[in-house]
């Protein structure tokens, strides 16, 4: 019976979702918006149904995984006839690994990073570099990328992450302005035109630029990114998923809450932050350089400084230091201005007027990271 | 290397840079002081004293008030009123509410509140997106000494400047309320006690530093001719780089370190081939150094954390 609930639950979300993607005209519209409002509203006002819910999900975990994986896989299917809407969910999820690394090193670990547009663009250039001008395959350059944000970052940082706050956090704004400068004015990086033509993505003979074909439907070609990006998510999200709830996150928990009461415990401050901001630009390496394959061209204003308010704001709206919320949050937050294209001029003023909201009125995110259990 | 009178004509410029500089970046070091926090929006409030002023001027200019000698005291007046209000009106929503609150979300609270400022200006003034042309007020012409050339127009601006920094010194060390700003910076517990009012001080503070930035921003409309709706990023990104490395919380600090950003971009963009374009690259790798060898800033008090 709950198992029943659960997936009801989840197909009715993916259901409102896509509805919510697709509709165009006034009255599918309208009754999408309605029905939204009412899903909410009945939650609100029913917390019978809300702990009935909440109950299921906790006791068939698995059963809700599957589910969700299984419409995850499905979603370009309902989305086959917009490629745009397929590309704007790729981007979601590379948002979401982007939003994972960058959680592990804000929310877990307390080392701020406003330097997440760099540290991507230092994958997304790489990629660039190592297929265009040194005739790598990019599979070997989408692996190899992340390593190059990974370096750069302990060379640079090494030095300046026992400073505290405030200046970390000038010293990684002040990174990225230097990214941009250079990436503007260096030759070998295309100056303002940034890498043209990077080759797009071949696995085991396949292009990344064919139509696929599922259930013997042809879909988008940025399907094929969409289930490289799920993968990525997925996998980032394991991963982190599994290091926040190892010693490695409590440790680092500890380090973010009080940094003198730590190394009274032996926590070795420098280690700890060096090692939560190395993975933590793997993965934001990472992001950027699967964005250059499916984009298939980087250049400076791709990773200027609002993207990286971007990308905390996904921490932000989803809940620092929560792995789920970050997930919610990407799937929020890009999403969202793509729909509201009226809106399209307002987008980052609306943008900054939300997280301002947030972080007056419900600071923990929209779900908040959840009290370690130990069991 | 270059003659001696480049490098001495490169340091004027860095100065006159560095003037508007330190103007920002005293707002940051007293924002610092009252309320440990970094204000991010700083450098966008810069940028709106620079609409602000222009928008003055052009009300006055279509008012028939001609002449820049009673055109310009009223812009920098009407400005400063202008970012001042907007300043405290910031600090009261953004930065007061959550100082208790951990660093990180003061610091976001503000950048995004720069963001929504920002954003304001490219939507909501008339072709917002387009640089602005600013009015040359100033006396135009100059003198050559030495080989070096010493416009009118750029003493003028020193001169500006260097009244405002003066003024900010009196107001702090010569008056009522710069006694309550010091001494809220010291302990705002302490001041509570000895009856000073902390919220009317915290908004003193914030009016002052935010109406500095009105100056600076009016200044550089006037240096560079024009005005831009992105120029509060780097404003006030150079703006804290200068109050960090003057060390955050003193005012003498932030004044040397805005000129010394200044000298230091200008001799960049005079020694190192293309250095227009890497000037900044230097001067912020620079910030980064001092960050590393000397994280309290040049007048910066070492602190020490007690447990």
């Amino acid at each position: 019976m709950a198992l029943v609930l659960v997936w009801a639950a989840e197909l009715a979300v993916f259901a409102l979702v896509v509805a919510g993607i697709l509709a165009e005209r006034p009255l599918p519209l309208a009754a999408t918006g309605l029905a939204i409002v009412a899903a909410a509203v009945g939650l609100r006002l029913r917390p019978g149904l809300r702990r009935a819910l909440v109950a299921a999900f906790v006791a068939h975990r698995r059963a809700a995984l599957a589910g969700g994986a299984l419409l995850a896989l499905a979603l370009p299917l309902a989305l086959r006839a917009s490629p745009y809407w397929t590309f704007v969910a790729a981007l979601a999820l590379l948002y979401v690994t982007i939003g994972q690394g960058l959680n592990l090193q804000i929310g877990t670990a307390g080392v701020l990073n406003l330097a997440g547009a760099a540290f991507a663009g230092l994958g997304g250039y790489s990629v660039g570099l190592l297929t265009v001008t040194a005739g790598w395959p990019a599979w070997l350059a989408v692996l190899a990328a992340p390593w190059v944000a990974v370096i750069v970052g302990t060379l640079l940082f090494v030095p300046i992450l026992k400073t505290r706050g405030h200046y970390l956090a000038l010293v990684t704004i002040a990174f990225v302005f230097i990214f941009n400068i250079l990436m503007n004015n260096f030759e070998f990086t295309g100056g303002p035109q940034g890498i043209k033509n990077i080759p797009t993505l071949r696995l085991f003979g396949w292009p990344f630029t064919a139509k696929p074909s599922l259930l013997g439907v042809e879909l988008p070609a940025h399907a094929n990114f969409y289930y490289a990006a799920l993968v990525m998510a997925s996998l980032t999200t394991l991963v982190l998923r599994r290091l926040h709830d190892s010693w490695l996150g409590l440790t680092l928990n500890t380090l973010r809450d009080d940094e003198i009461a730590a190394r009274c415990c032996g926590v070795s401050i420098t280690r700890g932050k060096l090692l939560a901001f190395c993975i933590g630009n793997f993965f934001i390496g990472l992001g950027g350089a699967l964005y250059a394959v499916m984009v298939g061209f980087v250049s400076p204003p791709d990773f200027d400084f609002g993207y990286s308010l971007v990308m905390l704001s996904v921490i932000i709206i989803g809940g620092v230091d929560s792995i789920p919320g970050v997930v919610l949050g990407a799937c929020l937050l890009l999403p969202l201005p793509e729909r509201f294209r009226f809106l399209h001029e307002y987008r980052l003023l609306l943008y900054g007027l939300v997280i301002v909201v947030m972080l007056l009125y419900r600071p923990q995110g929209l779900w908040p990271a959840a009290i370690r259990r130990y069991r | 290397m270059p003659p001696l009178e480049l490098l001495l004509q490169q340091a004027l410029n860095g100065v006159m840079l560095g003037v508007m500089y330190a103007l920002i970046a005293v707002g940051f070091t007293l924002f610092f002081g009252v309320l440990d926090v970094i204000h991010f929006s700083h450098g966008d409030i810069f940028m709106l004293g620079a609409f602000a002023g222009l928008s003055a001027l052009l009300g006055l200019k279509a008012a028939g008030v001609a002449g820049a000698a009673l055109a310009l005291p009223l812009a920098f007046a009407a400005a400063m009123l202008v970012t001042g209000l907007v300043g405290v009106a910031a600090e009261r929503v953004c930065v007061k509410p959550l100082a208790r609150s951990s660093p990180l979300m003061t610091l976001l609270a503000t950048l995004s509140l720069g963001l929504v400022l920002r954003e304001s200006v490219l939507i909501f003034y008339p072709r917002g997106a387009d640089p602005k042309p600013f009015p040359q007020l100033l006396p135009q012409g100059g003198v050559e000494v030495g080989g070096v050339a010493i416009r009118y127009e750029n003493l003028a601006i020193l001169a500006i400047g260097f009244a405002a920094m003066i003024a900010v010194d009196r107001i702090i060390n010569r008056t009522r309320m710069g006694a309550a700003i010091r001494a809220v910076a010291q302990d705002p517990e302490a001041a509570q006690m000895m009856g000073v009012n902390l919220d009317r001080t915290v908004d003193a503070t914030f009016f002052l530093g935010s109406a500095l930035a009105a100056v600076a921003g009016i200044l550089s409309g006037l240096y560079y001719s024009e005005i831009h709706f992105i120029m509060g990023i780097t404003g006030g990104v150079i703006g804290f780089s200068a109050a960090a490395i003057g060390g955050l919380g003193n005012v003498y600090g932030a004044i040397v370190g805005g000129l010394l950003f200044g000298v230091l971009q200008t001799t960049a963009a005079a020694l190192i081939p293309r250095g227009s374009e890497f000037r900044d690259v230097v001067a912020f790798a620079v910030v980064m150094l001092f960050l590393v060898f000397k994280p309290s800033g040049i007048l910066g008090e070492k602190s020490v954390e007690r447990v």
